[in-house]
């Protein structure tokens, strides 16, 4: 026998991330991490002016700065110009209008990055303003200035309108309804890593930007076109992410770079957003207003929901569309609602820019609906519990856009364990505990989250997996971790299937010369669509290998034959063929196993607004959670303590319960920042936070110990029956605490982050 | 950009002397921030953090010295400051994050004058002297008077903070610091609360010390408000009474983190909690 006492990794348990010791050790190189001889820095002068008419930039003074190589501007362009991923509406340099303060209109390279700083502010913009759209009202007057002169539906980037039943007329046969307005704020990724890479123009031609993105092979497409070169001679590695969370899905650091590369071929170039330019130049969670009217009947059964989501996504699609069309879709949460009319629009004004953010839309939609769900159980009295019990779907129902659920559908089964919580069952005793001056509630919150890209788009991956000269099995990951830890999952899913230990298996991360294009690490399908695909590559190879192995031990029989870690056995007489040993006999196209799997899709809504189809609606697979908040409101200064919460999802079976309950309480986390103090109040525009000393994320002491239930289900179309975890968790949070709040106190905010100052006030308002 | 860093006074002055545009720090947690928006500018940098004459916590007769170059940490963890004013460890407590409080100095926050700075409002109620030097003498000065206003001190061209003298306090029965931020840590006081305040055996206040932070230019003190708790009981209903002269005690501003109407609120609302822990939490039972 092996010498190995390695175990096999397994399916199903905790094992360590595969990323961990690198990344802990300080070792991990990310797309920000790269120095290179002879380097140079580029980066870019943004407008600071929200709307105008461009004239040009005055470089002379930045010219002469010491160091300075040169300055692009858009004439430096010879592609379309334009980025976007669903309507390429976006410039990599502004060309004929500035549309929002962030817009970049200049293209600064110099020698080092002092001159860099230096130039970029010595260059003055030329531009003859525009009035500027800032709100909802003004964007969809009839003579509201246009964001874009050549969009048929003027400043409605996109807009839904879907009913069921008899819609409004429902209200009628109510006997209770509920009203309400929300109005939800930006959310800022805030990851460690701002936007980042580096690129080089090799001899042959070829761009290579490593940059720190989602989506390596789509970032290829778009800059291709943007900047009118083939797709051929570009190449883009994308190492681990240092965070995204959406933030990069889409292009960021990726034209400009190639730009500055294709003009000084053979040097590269890094370029390094600092934090303040990264709030005023990405993407935000949309900015929301939830317009929302919920009527049940006396029984409790919801019979009617009418919704108005409007979106705030600034001046650029950046999948605002999809936003919106996620959150439309995801308007009335996992419940049985008959009747319903619910309309989105995704509204374009000269704001920051709205994109993907954990949870793309739905956080808003579910902040939303969960409230109208207490605000309704208080009206017809039920407890939150029932009322939620009473109206939550199961497998085969319709959901509140009559769409049936076809795949697993665990949402009951998280309310039940829920319900036999001890936070749930010894809640009135936890509540008598607060001490003066404060008031304890308990709320809870159902969330449910579709996954992949909907109907239209394939959702494709593209597994690779080779067994290599040195005896270790190579996973090529074409989709991207960000720190989700996917890869390590893809590792796992080898280990297991070929009996390997860790140190036999090795990755490659997504790079469009050694991986295959298996789509972006978003809409909660990475370790779901690329680990189908690679279930069935490890299998093909795990066959070839076994074979040829039988072939070396002239054994008629592969059940004689078992994979142990660097090693094939054989089982009776204990030889061995050391991996290496079987890759030097194999010919190098047999030693690889590639495989293909798209996701399934809806057929249902056959006739509905083929752009919404094309925007994503509707999903087939759903993953759900039950979420619990404990909260403590101090009454003198409105600072709200969540003192304790609990998640119970259903995200199919766990492949590694660690990366789940890391998933989930990190989700939370976002979450609660998302509910308690995370904000950018926007004036014309200018954001008024831009780092981290007034945008405020939750801290250690804000977030408390959470506890993470699986519901334990399987869905058959999963990899061992995994469905995606990502995104769910991080809508729960706002409703639960919004609800623990109401249940506390009494108070209901229409303005969100619950700030203390924002709770006072309404405190005072309840009992002046 | 130079950075010195000098193991003794001597050296310090001597140094200065040849760069006399450099700026000093010690702790650099508000330093580093400013320098790197370009608020600040300097050919130079000096740090006083090797400096063992500033480090020092001692007993002087009826006084306690703490060097400005004891980091938050060191203080509030020494069993001196301990014992002679459990609000000033209160107060750092609940600075910033165990890595500012690791970095940041007592003299640093002194000197950045924030009127959101955690450490002043128990200094102002522990009447805290600070003690300054340059390279010929030492001078002394209420910290009252050594800030005059958001990031201006009476600090003199080439003089530094040695550290600060707290005259032995009253045996106070009550040690308070409560901070409002918006958030749970690494948070800059909306508005914050240090009380001293010592009751008789009857509950009935015989001596109050209250410095309020984040609700004017620098600290408010008001020896009204003190005087009116003076004789009284601490209960809800007398701080309710005496809350207009709260009221017209601050004079706080609207900014990113919180209206001026907060943090009024807030100013009169943290008082209450006096009343609230008196009454509440078994420390104090009238």
């Amino acid at each position: 026998m092996s010498l190995v006492h390695a175990r096999p990794l397994q399916i199903g348990e905790s094992e360590p991330r595969a990323d961990a010791p690198a990344k802990a050790a300080g070792r991990e190189r990310y797309a920000i991490d790269f120095y290179e001889e002879g380097m140079l820095w580029a980066g870019v002068k943004r407008a600071d002016i929200p709307h105008a008419v461009f004239d040009g930039i005055d470089v002379e003074a930045a010219l002469k700065v010491p160091g300075v190589v040169d300055i692009l501007t858009a004439k430096d362009i010879t592609g379309s110009n334009r980025q976007g991923v669903a309507r390429r509406d976006q410039p990599v340099l502004v060309d004929d209008r500035i549309r929002h303060r962030g817009d970049g209109v200049g293209l600064v390279i110099a020698e080092n990055r002092e001159a860099l700083r230096t130039a970029v502010q010595r260059i003055t913009v030329k531009a003859t303003p525009l009035p500027g759209v800032f709100d909802f009202e003004t964007a969809l007057r009839e003579d509201a200035p246009r964001i874009h002169e050549d969009h048929p539906d003027g400043n409605i980037l996109l807009k839904g309108h879907l009913e069921t039943g008899d819609g409004t007329a429902a209200f009628k046969a109510c006997a209770h309804v509920v009203e309400a307005i929300f109005e939800l704020p930006y959310q800022e990724h805030a990851y460690l890593e701002t936007e980042a890479g580096w690129a080089v123009t090799r001899e042959d031609g070829t761009v290579e930007i490593t940059a720190s993105t989602q989506t390596p092979f789509r970032d290829r497409a778009e800059i291709a076109e943007a900047l009118g070169i083939e797709e051929e001679r570009i190449r883009v590695i994308a190492p681990f992410c240092g965070g995204a969370f959406g933030g990069k899905d889409g292009i960021t650091v990726q034209s400009l770079l190639a730009l500055a590369a294709l003009k000084y071929p053979g040097r590269p170039v890094k370029m390094w957003w600092e934090r303040e330019e990264s709030f005023v130049a990405s993407a935000k969670r949309h900015r929301a207003r939830c317009h929302y009217r919920l009527g049940a009947g006396a029984d409790g059964r919801f019979h009617a929901l009418a919704a108005e989501l409007f979106y705030d996504t600034g001046p650029y699609d950046h999948l605002g569309g999809a936003v919106m069309a996620l959150g439309l879709e995801h308007t009335g949460g996992p419940y049985r609602i008959p009747n319903t009319c619910l309309k989105a629009w995704a509204i374009y004004t000269n704001n920051p820019v709205g994109g993907a953010f954990r949870a793309f839309g739905i956080a808003q939609a579910t902040a939303a609906m969960e409230q109208m769900v207490d605000m309704l159980a208080e009206k017809a009295g039920y407890s939150p519990l029932e009322i939620r019990r009473i109206n939550a779907v199961n497998q085969g129902d319709k959901t509140p856009l009559g769409v049936t659920l076809q795949t697993s559908t665990g949402i009951v089964q998280c309310l039940e364990i829920l319900q036999e919580h001890r936070m749930w069952r010894d809640r009135a005793v936890w509540k008598n505990e607060a001490g003066p001056f404060k008031k304890r509630g308990v709320g809870l919150a159902a969330v449910m989250h579709g996954m992949g890209y909907g109907p239209v788009i394939p959702d494709v991956a593209n597994a690779r997996i080779e067994l290599t000269h040195d005896g270790r099995f190579q996973v090529a990951c074409g989709v991207v971790d960000m720190g989700q830890g996917n890869a390590s999952t893809f590792l796992q899913i080898a280990g297991d299937i070929l009996s390997q230990d860790r140190k036999h298996l090795t990755l490659v991360l997504p790079d469009t010369a050694r991986t295959l294009p298996s789509g972006s690490a978003s809409a909660s399908r990475t370790t779901y669509t690329y680990g189908n695909a690679l279930i069935k590559a490890t299998f093909l190879l795990r066959e070839r290998v076994l074979k040829r192995c039988a072939d070396l031990m002239m054994v008629s029989d592969l059940g004689e034959l078992a994979l142990i870690p660097g090693a094939v056995c054989h089982v009776t007489t204990e030889r061995e063929f050391a991996l290496g040993e079987i890759a030097r006999v194999m010919d190098g196209n047999e030693r690889v196993a590639v495989a293909h799997f798209r996701a399934p899709q809806s057929c249902e809504l056959p006739d509905i607004d083929p752009n919404l189809r094309l925007h994503g609606i509707p999903h087939v697979v759903f993953s759900y959670g039950a979420h619990l908040a404990g909260v403590e409101v101090d009454l003198l200064t409105g600072d709200i303590a969540v003192k304790q919460y609990l998640a119970v999802s259903d995200c199919g079976r766990i492949l590694n319960p660690q990366l789940f309950e890391q998933q989930v309480q990190g989700g939370i986390a976002q979450g609660l920042g998302y509910a308690l103090m995370e904000e950018i109040p926007v004036e014309k525009g200018e954001m008024k936070t831009l780092n981290f000393s007034t945008y405020l994320l939750p801290t250690a002491l804000d977030i408390p110990d959470m506890t993470v239930i699986t519901a334990g289900g399987h869905e058959a179309t999963g990899p061992y029956g995994l469905k995606g975890v990502g995104e769910m968790p991080t809508s729960g949070p706002l409703p639960a605490v919004a609800n623990a709040v109401a249940d506390a106190c009494g108070i209901r905010l229409r303005h969100f982050p619950m700030t203390p100052e924002r709770v006072l006030a309404a405190l005072k308002k309840e009992r002046p | 950009m130079k950075v010195f860093l000098p193991g003794t006074l001597e050296d310090l002055w001597e140094r200065w002397e040849k760069i006399p545009n450099a700026r000093i720090y010690a702790g650099g947690t508000d330093f580093m921030v400013k320098l790197r928006e370009g608020a600040i500018q300097a050919p130079a940098l000096i740090c006083l953090e090797r400096i063992p004459a500033l480090t020092k916590i001692r007993e002087e007769e009826n006084t306690l010295f703490i060097g400005a170059g004891v980091s938050h940490a060191g203080i509030l963890t020494h069993p001196l400051v301990q014992t002679w004013c459990p609000v000033l460890v209160e107060a750092l407590r609940v600075l910033g994050s165990p890595l500012i409080r690791n970095m940041g100095t007592l003299g640093g926050n002194i000197a950045t004058a924030s009127p959101a700075g955690d450490s002043l409002p128990a200094l102002y109620v522990l009447d805290a002297e600070v003690v300054l030097a340059d390279a010929r003498k030492t001078r002394v000065l209420p910290i009252s008077d050594f800030i005059l206003s958001p990031g201006k001190t009476s600090l003199k061209e080439r003089e530094i903070i040695r550290g600060v003298r707290i005259p032995r306090p009253m045996p106070y029965t009550m040690s308070r610091y409560e901070k409002v931020g918006k958030r749970k840590a690494m948070a800059v006081a909306v508005a914050s609360l240090a009380a001293c305040l010592r009751f008789d055996t009857n509950g009935v206040v015989k001596i109050a010390r209250l410095a309020w932070g984040s609700v004017g230019p620098t600290i408010v003190t008001a020896s009204r408000v003190e005087k009116a708790l003076v004789g009284f009981p601490l209960s809800r209903k007398h701080l309710e009474e005496i809350a207009p002269m709260v009221e017209e005690a601050v004079s706080p501003i609207d900014d990113i983190r919180a209206s001026a109407v907060y943090r009024k609120k807030i100013a009169i609302n943290l008082l209450c909690r006096l009343a609230g822990d008196s009454n509440f939490n078994g420390r104090f039972t009238p």
